[in-house]
């Protein structure tokens, strides 16, 4: 399967749920997804188009446009084209359908997501905090409008 | 639960034993003796004891890690000058805080800094450990290790050499033989 084909699949199978898509090249593609249906659109794309590599899940914060941006980046082992999936999801209640149950590595990812932007996944078997202390939760750090920087505290400046 | 009850009985009856009786044997709960000892003479043979067996424990932090963790082994043959890496807290006299200290991480140090027997000292290795190096102003990582242990040297650079480690506990051999450090204070 090439590019064009796997759009034109996921296009023809969610017309309601796909927008924004781009072909950038033989080997990129890119689209958008509604938050509600992301389990499903996965579930598609694992048993029908064989993207069986969840490469990487992540955050993105737009303060200007109020959104924050949850990247799923999948990949395949049968076929050269890497999707990237973007769900936009406003920023007071970020919420948004766990794929656990679709690719078990977003586990981790999501994990982290939750912990530096805030990102409330329904259904996650395991939803705490990765690699932050457990008080930290709840600052967000990687959001843009974070300021709990320490404002010039080290004093051994070598 | 039974089993902390019953190490609780055998230490009440401990108690209750005592070793008051024995004769020649004094007790004290007071440091009085080490106050003494550190006016006389003998606080040399006990300083020139220490500075030559500075056990360092193998705590690899960050990146830093692997030059400490060099630094003990055949190459620069730091036994020559008594300095050994230990792999428990118990049987270290040194604490090389070497990377950046995470504020999740900083728990697990102060309990490994307690487990450690006094005299103990501190070598901060590293910008990370110094004022935070790269990690400066990030939201994760504690500044100033010094306000919370009582360092004795520090070992600037990112990361330093090995050389720059075995002068670092050259110096630190110094200050106890001088009396000067900061890891006898117990």
């Amino acid at each position: 399967m090439d590019a064009n084909s796997i759009m034109a699949s996921l296009t023809g199978k969610f017309p309601e749920d796909i927008y924004d898509s781009n072909i950038e090249s033989g080997i990129r593609i890119v689209a958008k997804v509604k938050p509600q249906n992301v389990v499903e659109v996965c579930r598609y794309l694992k048993d029908e188009l064989s993207f069986g590599h969840l490469c990487c899940e992540f955050g993105a914060d737009y303060p200007d446009r109020n959104e924050i941006e949850v990247i799923y980046i999948i990949g395949s082992y049968d076929h050269p084209v890497i999707l990237t999936m973007k769900a936009l999801l406003p920023r007071e209640n970020p919420v948004v359908e766990s794929v656990v149950p679709v690719y078990w590595n977003a586990n981790w990812y999501e994990r982290e997501t939750y912990e530096l932007f805030g990102v409330k996944y329904l259904n996650h078997p395991n939803l705490k905090p990765l690699v932050l202390p457990q008080e930290m939760l709840g600052e967000w750090p990687l959001r843009k409008d974070y300021e709990g920087f320490p404002n010039k505290t080290a004093k051994n400046l070598v | 639960m039974d089993e902390i009850e019953q190490k609780n009985v055998e230490h009440t009856e401990l108690k209750d034993v005592g070793y008051d009786d024995v004769p020649g044997m004094v007790l004290t709960d007071t440091n009085f003796i080490s106050d003494f000892i550190k006016k006389t003479k003998v606080q040399d043979v006990l300083n020139w004891g220490r500075k030559n067996s500075l056990w360092f424990m193998v705590n690899a932090m960050g990146c830093c890690g692997v030059e400490l963790l060099s630094t003990g082994m055949a190459h620069y043959d730091t036994d020559r000058f008594g300095i050994i890496p230990r792999n428990s807290p118990r049987h270290a006299d040194v604490m090389i805080v070497s990377g950046y200290v995470t504020k999740k991480y900083l728990p697990a140090l102060k309990r490994i800094w307690d487990q450690m027997p006094a005299p103990k000292w501190v070598i901060c290795f590293g910008d990370c450990a110094i004022s935070g190096g790269p990690f400066y102003e990030s939201y994760s990582t504690h500044q100033n290790i010094d306000e919370i242990f009582p360092v004795d040297v520090f070992v600037p650079g990112c990361p330093p050499r090995c050389e720059a480690l075995i002068q670092g506990f050259v110096e630190l051999q110094k200050k106890i033989d001088a009396k000067k450090d900061k890891g006898t204070d117990y």
